[in-house]
Parts: C-alpha cells; structure tokens; sequence
C-alpha cells in the first residue's frame, strides 16, 4: 500500500514537470507583457532604493548635522513625489498583469474548448462531463495566478537582490556579504521543505478532499439517513471526519509552513545582523548614519522578492494542477476521422455493415463482427440488453466513430470516401438525452437547419406530435432551463423529433426515443415516428415492444454481435407469450 | 453584525485557539515593527555615540534585535499553526452543528435552497463560513489591534507623529478598502452571472457534442463560449484594475505618512521634544504599521459574500421545520396496513398535486401505483415517510402517522426513493447502512434478489469498490439497484420501491422483478408499494391502482 502511493507520488511529481514545461511554453506568448511587468517591478525596485536614500539622507541631516524643517521639507516633498511614482507604477503593473491575464486565459479556453469538442467522446474515453466543463471553466481561471504572480516573482527573486546588492556594498560591504551569502540558504532549504511536502500532500490528497466533502455528501443523502434512522448516528459521524481531517490536514500544514519559516527565519535573522554590524561599524565612526541607515533600510527589501516569490509557491501549485489537467488535454492526438471528398446519395440511402468491428479500449458496449443490413426507406430495430453494442453501431454509422475493422457500404460505397460534413447533413440523429441548449424553443428547433422559417416549424412540431408548443404562454419564444428544464422527458423528446424532422435527413437513427415514458406519452412519439419514417432509412435502437412493433425487421444484438435479424412479428411474439 | 455574533456563538468552544492565533498575530506584527524601529533607533544612537563620543549601552539593544528576530520567525510560524488550527476545530463545531440542522428540514426545506443548485451553493457557503476565521475575522482583528496599539505607542513617544499616522492609516485602512468595495461591487457581480453563464454553455457544448458534430453546430456553439469568455475575462480585467487602484492607493497612502512623520518628527527633534535618534524610530515604526493595514483590504473584500453566505445558511437553519415531529407515542403501529383517506397535498403552496385520495392496502399486500409523470406518486410516498404535510387522514397499523414519533415510522418502513443516494464509500457500506447488523447470508441474499450478485463478483475489489462521489463510479441502473438491496436489507413491514428498473435493460428487469415476485410472492407480512409505469413491473402487484391527474378518486384496476 505505501509503495504503490509512493508510486503515486512520484507519477505526480512527473507530471508536474511536464505541466510546467507547457506553462512555459504558454507564457511565451505573452512574453512582451510579461517583459514589461517586470521592468515595471523593476523600476519599482529602484524606486525603492531612491526611497531608502531620501529617508538615510534626511536623517543625517537632522540627527548628524542638527538642521532644521528646512532641510526636512524639500525631502519630505520628494518623498511623496516618489511614493506618487511607486503608485502609479503599481498600478500599472496590476493591470499589465490583469491583461497578461486575460490574454492566456482567452487563448488556453478558447483552444481547450475546440480541442474538447474535436475529440469527441471518443477521443475523451473515461472523462466525466462534469470535470472537463470544470476545467474548461475554473481551471483556466486558475491558471492566472501561475502568469501574474509566481513567474513575475520568479523573474523578480533573481534580478532584484542583485540590483540591491549593487548599491548595498559601496555603501558597506562586510553587511553587503551577510546578504549575499544568507541568500542563497533560503530557495536551498525551501526547496528541501517544499519537495517534502508536496509529496506529503500528494499522497494525502485523496484522503483529505473526501473528507472535506463529508459533509455535503451527507447531507445530499439526508433523506436516505432518515430513512434507515442512521440521520442522528451520523452526526457523530460528522465529528469524528472532521477531527480525522482537522489532524490529517495539520499533519500536513506543519511541515508545509516549515519552507516558510525558514524563509522568515533567514530573512529576520539576516537583517538582524545587518543591523548590528552596521550599528557597531557607526559606533567606531568608520561609517556615516546616512551609509549605515540605508544599508539597514535595504536589508529587509534585499530579502522581499525571495520571500515574496515563497508566498507564490501556492499560486505555483494552483496553476500547475490546473496546467495537470489542461496540457494533456490539449496535446491529445485527433481521433482519426474519414476525410473524403464524394458526396453521399441523395434519396433514403441503403446502408450495409460488413464485419464491422469496434471495441474502443474497454471490452464493454464494443463491437465485433457485425454484418447488417438497413434496407433503404425503411425501418430497422436494434434490440438487445444494455452494453452489447447497440449505441456503438448507431455512433459508427452516423459517423462519430470509425471501425476498426470492416466497412460500411453506403449505397455500395465506402462510408469513409464521403466528405464528412455533407454526409452528415443527410443525418438525424436522437440520442438517449437529446440535447437542448438554454435558450428559446426556437433557437433550439433551428439548431440544424438555421434557416428554416416559422411554417416548417409549425409542420415539423405537427409531425411531431408537439403542438403543445403552441399552447404555451410564449409559444415559440418560451425560454428553455438548462438541459431543457421546464418540460417533461416526453414533451422533450417529442421536441428533438421535430428538431430531427425539420432538418430534412435522409437517414434517421433514434437512440431508446421512448425509454422512460410514461403510455400517454410512448404512443405521442410512436406517433410523431411513424410520420418521421415516412420515406427515410431509419435505425430505431429500443427494447419497448410498442416501438419495436414499427419496424419491418429487428436485429438482436448480444455481446456487440449480431445474434438474429427477423420481422418483429416473429421477434415480439415469444414475449408477448411470455 | 448578527451572523457574525452567531457564528461566533457557534464557536464558543474554540475562542481559546481563535484568541490565541490573533495574539500571536499581533505579536509577530508588532515584532517586526519593533525590529525595524528598534534597529534604526540603535543605529542612530550608535551614530551618534561614535561621533560625540557619549558611551552608549549597546548591549540591550542589540540583545534585543536578535530576541525580537526569533520572536517574529518563530511566532510567524506558531500564528499560522494556530490559527489553521483554530479554524479545523470551528470547521469540525459549525459541521456538527449545521448537521443536526439539517436533519429536521430535509428533504422539504433543503431542495428549496438557494434555487435548485443545492449541492454547489451549499458547497460554496460551509466553504466561505469555514474559512471565516482564517480569512475574515483573524487578519481585521489583527491589523485593527496592531493599528490601535501602534498609534497609542506613537503617542507616548511623540503625538503629533500620532496624528498624522491616524489620518493615513484611516485613508489605507478603512477608506480605500470601503472605495474598492464600491467599485467592484457592479463587476464583480456581472462577472458572477456570466461565469454561471459560460459554465452553462460549456456543459452543454461537453456534453451535447455528438449532437452539435451531428447538427453542424459546432463552430456556433464555440463562439458563443468564446463570446462568453471574452466577457468574464473583460469583467475580471476591470477587477484587476481596481485592485491596481488599491495597491496604487496604499503605496501612496504610506509614503505621504512616512513624509509626514519625517515632518512632525524633525519638528519635535528640532525643539529638542524628543531625542534625535527616535526620529529614526518613529519613521521606521511608521512604515512597518502601514505593512499591518495592508491585511484589512484583503479581508474586508471577502467580507460581503461572507455575509451573504452566512445569512443564507444561518436564514436555512432557522427556517421552520416542514414536518414537526412526534415527541412520545405509547402505541405503536400493528402491523403494515396503509391506508389514505381524502388525502390532498402539494409541493409548493396553492399548486395541489393530490385532491382527495384514498387507497387502502392491507398488511401484506402488493400493490402497484400508476399514472402518468407528474400526478403525484412519489409525493404520496413521501407522506408516508413524513418529508412532507398532508391533508386528510393516513394510518400505518391503524394509528394517524402524524401522531407517530417518526423514529417509529422509519422502524417500519424501508424506501428505494427516485433519486436514490450513494454515499462516498465502497458498496457494502452503501448496502449496509439498511441494516448494519446484518449477516453475510442477508447480505448476499439482498445481493441475489436485486440482481447485483453476478456484477460485484466481476468487480476486482467486489464488495469493497468505490462507488465515487454521488455515486459517480457506478451507472444509474447499478445505483438504483445498490439501494434496492440496502432497502431489502433492512426487512421492514412496509417497502417503497419508486421505479426501481428505471435504468434497466429488459432482461435484467424481468429478471429483478420475478426476484421480487418470489421474495414477496409467499410474504404476508411485508406492504409492498411500488410506483412504476413500466408495463414488467405490473406483476409485482395483486392490485393496481392507477393515479390520474384528473380530481376523480383513485380506481383500482
């Protein structure tokens, strides 16, 4: 067990590396803004220095040489004048980082997106619908802080001690060689401490997010509790994950603040001494207060970047889980498609299968072998139980996946000589879960044919048995939820019929289009798929007899083979025995 | 402020830990600040020593710089813990409490929440209340005590120091903050809508993608999402600038107030009010106290949607409780008879679902409810559990239920609801929780009759598998069956099965259902009520009754 979660941890740390190399290779993109931001901390850095100068120099004069407010006064103002520079170049800094910004996150979603549509549930075998759009939409966000924090702080940790040391040791070079020399403890044993956890928290990570959604599962699963009187029982339950997240995490945050206070550590204690030699360098009078105070007053800005760039450890860590997740996405090939150039018949195309086989990976839904005929203008059934190929087949036929073995002929010719976009304008296709953007029942309706006009809507939604449409306040016009919330399961599925009877298609292949129905609403879309089929090829994929009973043949798949084709008569009738 | 009093109420028993991490907070600022002045202020005496020749005690000081240097490494690292610390053990309070709750309002009360997104708000909200100490309460309470102990020390060493301080701490501490606040409130809400927004777009476009190829609608879709995301992105860009104003503010603020130190504290060395070397104490104290009010503009930016997030939690916990509960009952419940007379009830006030029906089925009985979607089959078995109101008359064993603790309802009743849920754990947990005292003979029994015995087998871990969170490692129809069989487990007098081959394929629900029929087939003891519209599920009946959404009575057909 803890081998194979070392194992783990050392798969996590490489795949860090490789997502901060495309991180890299993203902020060269945007290389000129991120130039530009860090001449500004740069020219800050100076500022700084200049600051540090006036403050040493107003002492001398008023400590040392005993002037008066006339001396503070000119010094005072050029104080405020340079704390005015410093300010603006802040806030010029925020924003060219703010734009950085924008500019990854518009060109990483924008891509991520394409390339996630490109692939297809076939090329995204496995990934959950749920973490992509989190990605696609959190994850990009959370690359910002990876752009404008730690790789300007990164940039910065190097370029600004040096520039420091460089006006630090005229002025005093033994406190000058404290600084150099404690520096480079700092990234040293950040990096001993910081690798430590991280393999630390990797290893725990599992752990520890289960824990923190303790309570939201719980709580989702409330009624359940309830029922099975486990509700005041597992309020216990709550207590004892929370002090076993509260210790685990500790466990974790103890080492992890330990890179921290080392920075600190060094930091504090290197200014301290600074401050002493400068203090007995005065005493010997070898040194003027104005020397000493400015090189004491650098001491602590000598030590900000590095400590600045630990406090963007965390925005490292942010950007490179979420580079984990967007950089392989991004460099995943393209499933292959079909790419020829002939262009499909134009009537109710006859469609045969020839030892088709497909198995993507997994040896479930796959399938092999497959030899079938769809007759054109007519009616064919899958049936079979759930797993044995039938949506596959559907999904190669229409074209969204591409057999591994065999062909399919359409009209006697390779699908796979067809220009992909015209032969997929001569498809309808209603899978299990028809999709519906947020939207109008209009601009849901046009989705595949744009520019149809209210009269062939009005006759596609008649076909469809979905004239409720019209009953509606809004008719048309009424505003769609997310994933079609607001209608029922048969009022939209009725909908996509109409949607697949307006876009004209020859060939029509229907995935379960009566599954969870209740028979008022089974017999509207057995209706609306009676009129849909009237001169169109058509795949029905169902185990509903009353559907079934519309085709002329049905085809019984097991195992992702074809077991029987026979006339659904003779396939409903030892059921109907039954 | 009173979310504020009650979360802090809530927490009672971690003031201690939250006290402390907020001393040590104050004591690492006031460290560092007393590092820098100190330092300054030794060095300008050892100036001044060396040139005048004046003996100065050097000792102390110097001693003092390194105490002060270990004290604010050390203390950094023990505030941290401390404060991470204290915020485990809220977390640990405020999810026991907000647990004990919630019991009583589920399910009515929680769906309502918050408009549907149950899970995400509520996510969203124990996060925010969660991290309230940490992020919220300890940094104000530290920069506003360091700030107020910072300018009492400047008074005593040199008021009109003080004075100054005050107006510019007050201009960095309180007035910027309360400006950005203002300014990104309208952007920062827009670019919440619109993330919800593109998040919408970007769920459909995942996963309606085959559909889009299908439909041509690809490349449409993605320029909505590019369109979306050009938006946000704008909004947060104008967030950025406003953040840039802020840090722009606070550099000036701090460099007029160290100007205007250098002013007031040169005045007083001039008339000799002070000794020369504290001008360099004053000037670098002033600085490192405008480092302490750079927490407050971070931590007073989250604390609206704090407050927004609390109120709605602390809004959900006060909420009436939509079925008040039993206290005592001294009869009990003979037997599973059911029987609704003139029952009328609804989701949502004034849209009746259910008008005046009645059912009978006796104690042993099978009965099979019908009807199509929507007429209220499952809010009839949610009566009989209790999770929501009723008018009319409902007996389990002969007794009125709303006069039973429900604690002795539940005893009777196990449930396969619609929406079953799978908690994240293997699935003998998941099943175990019908009857944790079950044998492994029950167990597998219950494995066998909802048809999971051949699938766990061909599991590599069986038994002992993940189903994920929300049940996202297994599919629906294996969900479904999982609670069937934690349901079966519990072997109660009455059983409620809401679709349960919903999800099935046809064989593998003619096979579940001629198990149940043998299960039950003999049974005289167990109700069974199953709500199915699925024409196999007809045989687990010996009557049907079918709900039509008409006000007409039910029929038995």
């Amino acid at each position: 067990m803890t081998e194979q979660s070392e194992g783990k941890a050392d798969d996590g740390e490489r795949r860090g590396s490789s997502a901060e190399s495309w991180l890299f290779a993203e902020a060269r993109n945007i290389r000129l803004l991120l130039l530009s931001i860090v001449s500004l901390a740069a020219g800050i850095g100076l500022l700084v220095v200049f600051q540090a100068h006036l403050l040493a120099a107003a002492c001398q004069r008023i400590i040392m040489q005993g002037e008066g407010l006339s001396a503070a006064l000119p010094l005072a103002a050029l104080l405020v004048v340079l704390a005015a520079g410093r300010s603006l170049c802040s806030y010029l800094l925020e924003n060219r980082s703010a734009a950085a910004a924008a500019r990854v996150k518009q060109s990483v979603r924008s891509r991520l997106y394409r390339k996630i549509q490109a692939l297809g549930p076939a090329g995204l075998a496995g990934e959950e619908a749920g973490p992509l759009v989190e990605t696609v939409t959190r994850g990009v966000d959370e690359l910002e802080p990876y752009f404008t924090r730690f790789l300007p702080q990164l940039s910065l940790a190097a370029l600004l001690p040096f520039m420091f040391l460089i006006f630090v040791v005229p002025a005093e070079w033994r406190s000058g060689l404290v600084l150099l020399f404690s520096a480079p403890f700092i990234p040293l044993f950040m990096i001993l401490i910081g690798r430590g956890s991280e393999s630390l928290h990797r290893r725990q990570w599992n752990r520890l997010s289960r824990m923190a959604g303790h309570l939201l599962d719980l709580v989702q699963g409330l009624p359940d509790l309830i029922v099975f009187g486990a509700a005041k029982t597992e309020a216990q339950t709550v207590a004892r994950v929370s002090e076993e997240y509260r210790s685990a995490t500790m466990a974790v945050l103890r080492v992890a603040f330990l890179s921290a206070f080392t920075l600190e550590f060094f930091a504090t204690v290197g200014t301290a001494v600074v401050a002493v030699i400068v203090g007995f360098r005065l005493l010997s009078g070898v040194l003027t207060l104005q020397e000493g105070l400015f090189v004491l007053l650098m001491a602590p800005e000598f030590y900000l970047p590095l400590r600045n760039l630990g406090l963007s450890y965390h925005a490292r860590m942010q950007g490179v889980a979420a580079a984990e997740r967007i950089a392989p996405l991004l460099a995943q090939p393209l499933p292959e498609g079909f790419a020829g150039s002939l262009m499909p018949p134009t009537g109710p195309p006859a469609v045969l299968f020839e030892a088709v086989s497909f198995r993507y990976g997994s040896n479930r839904g796959g399938v092999a072998g497959v030899d079938l005929e769809l007759q054109s203008g007519r009616i064919t059934a899958l049936a079979g139980e759930s797993g044995a190929g039938k949506s596959t087949l559907a999904r190669l036929l229409v074209g969204l996946a591409r057999p591994e073995s065999g062909r399919i002929l359409i009209n006697g010719q390779d699908l796979a000589s067809f220009q992909p976009d015209a032969w997929r304008a001569l498809i309808a296709w209603v899978p299990q879960t028809p999709f519906f953007t947020s939207g109008t029942l209009r601009e849901n309706l046009l989705l595949g044919r744009p520019d149809a006009v209210d009269a062939q809507i009005t006759a596609a939604l008649e076909a469809a048995a979905a004239s409720f449409v019209n009953d509606l306040p809004d008719g048309l016009d009424t505003v769609l939820g997310e994933r079609g919330a607001g209608l029922s399961g048969g009022e939209l599925k009725r909908l996509a019929l109409a949607r697949a009877y307006l876009r004209q298609a020859t060939l029509v292949v229907l995935d379960e289009p009566t599954a969870g129905l209740d028979p008022e609403n089974e017999r509207l879309v057995c209706l609306a798929l009676e009129r849909l089929a009237v001169g169109r090829t058509v795949l029905i994929i169902s185990h509903r007899e009353e559907t079934l009973l519309q085709a002329h043949c049905v085809a019984e798949m097991i195992d992702g083979r074809i077991e029987r084709v026979v006339p659904s008569a003779e396939y409903l009738a030892p059921l109907g025995a039954a | 402020m009173n979310w504020l009093i009650r979360f802090l109420k809530i927490s009672r028993n971690q003031w201690p830990w939250m006290g402390a991490g907020i001393l040590l907070g104050v004591v690492v600022v006031a460290a560092n600040a007393m590092l820098m002045a100190v330092s300054g202020w030794f060095i300008a005496s050892m100036a001044v020593s060396g040139s005048s020749g004046v003996a100065f005690n050097y000792f102390f000081p110097s001693a003092g710089i390194r105490f002060l240097a270990i004290v604010r490494s050390v203390g950094r690292y023990g505030e941290r813990l401390v404060t991470h610390e204290a915020t485990f053990r809220n977390l640990s309070e405020l999810r026991v409490w907000l647990f004990r709750r919630f019991i009583p309002l589920s399910p009515a009360c929680l769906e309502r929440y918050a408009g549907g997104d149950v899970a995400g708000r509520l996510r969203a909200d124990v996060d925010s209340l969660e991290s309230l100490y940490l992020r919220i309460i300890a940094p104000i309470a530290v920069g506003g005590v360091s700030i107020v102990s910072a300018l009492l020390f400047l008074l005593w060493i040199s008021p009109p120091s003080a004075a100054v301080m005050f107006l510019f701490l007050t201009m960095a501490g309180v007035a910027l903050p309360w400006l950005v606040h203002r300014l990104s409130e309208e952007p920062g809400r827009v670019a919440t809508s619109l993330s919800a927004q593109l998040r919408s777009k970007v769920t459909e476009g995942v996963q309606g993608v085959e559909e889009l190829i299908l439909l041509g609608a690809v490349e449409r879709q993605a320029a909505v999402v590019d369109h979306l995301s050009e938006a946000v992105i704008s909004k947060q860009l104008s967030l950025g600038r406003i953040n840039g104003l802020s840090l722009a503010g606070s550099v000036l603020f701090a460099g007029c107030g160290v100007a205007a130190v250098l002013l007031t504290g040169s005045m007083q060395v001039v008339a000799h009010q002070t000794a020369a070397p504290n001008l360099v104490l004053l000037l670098l104290f002033s600085a490192a106290t405008f480092e302490a009010a750079g927490l407050l503009p971070a931590a007073l930016h989250l604390l609206p949607a704090a407050r927004e997030s609390a109120t709605r939690i602390f809004d959900l916990a006060d909420a009436p409780i939509p079925v008040p509960d039993t206290p005592v009952s001294l009869v009990r419940p003979a037997g599973g008879r059911i029987c609704f007379t003139d029952v009328s009830a609804s989701y949502l006030p004034g849209e009746p679902v259910l008008r005046n029906v009645s059912l009978i089925i006796p104690e042993g009985g099978r009965a099979v409810l019908t009807g199509s979607s929507g007429v209220g089959k499952s809010l009839l078995l949610e009566i009989l559990l209790r999770f929501r109101t009723y008018e009319g008359s409902v007996t389990v064993g002969g007794i009125e239920i709303s006069t039973l603790p429900k604690e002795i309802l539940m005893d009777m009743i196990a449930v396969v609801p619609q929406r079953p849920h799978l908690f994240n754990g293997t699935i003998r947990d998941n099943i175990l929780l019908g009857n944790r005292a079950a044998s492994e003979d029950q167990l597998q029994q219950a494995l066998r009759d909802s048809c999971l015995d051949l699938w766990v087998a061909g599991l590599p871990l069986g038994l002992d598998t993940a189903v994920g969170v929300n049940g996202s490692a297994v599919s629906g129809g294996e969900a479904r069956r999982i609670a069937l069989a934690r349901a079966l487990l519990k072997d109660a007098a009455i059983l409620l099965l809401d679709e349960p081959t919903e999800g099935l394929d046809g064989e593998t629900e003619r096979r579940l259902v001629s198990n149940l029929a043998a299960r039950f087939g003999g049974d005289e003891t167990t109700t069974l009520l199953v709500v199915s519209h699925r024409p196999a599920c007809l045989a687990l009946g010996d009557s049907i009754v079918h709900l039509s959404s008409s006000k007409e009575p039910l029929r038995d057909i």
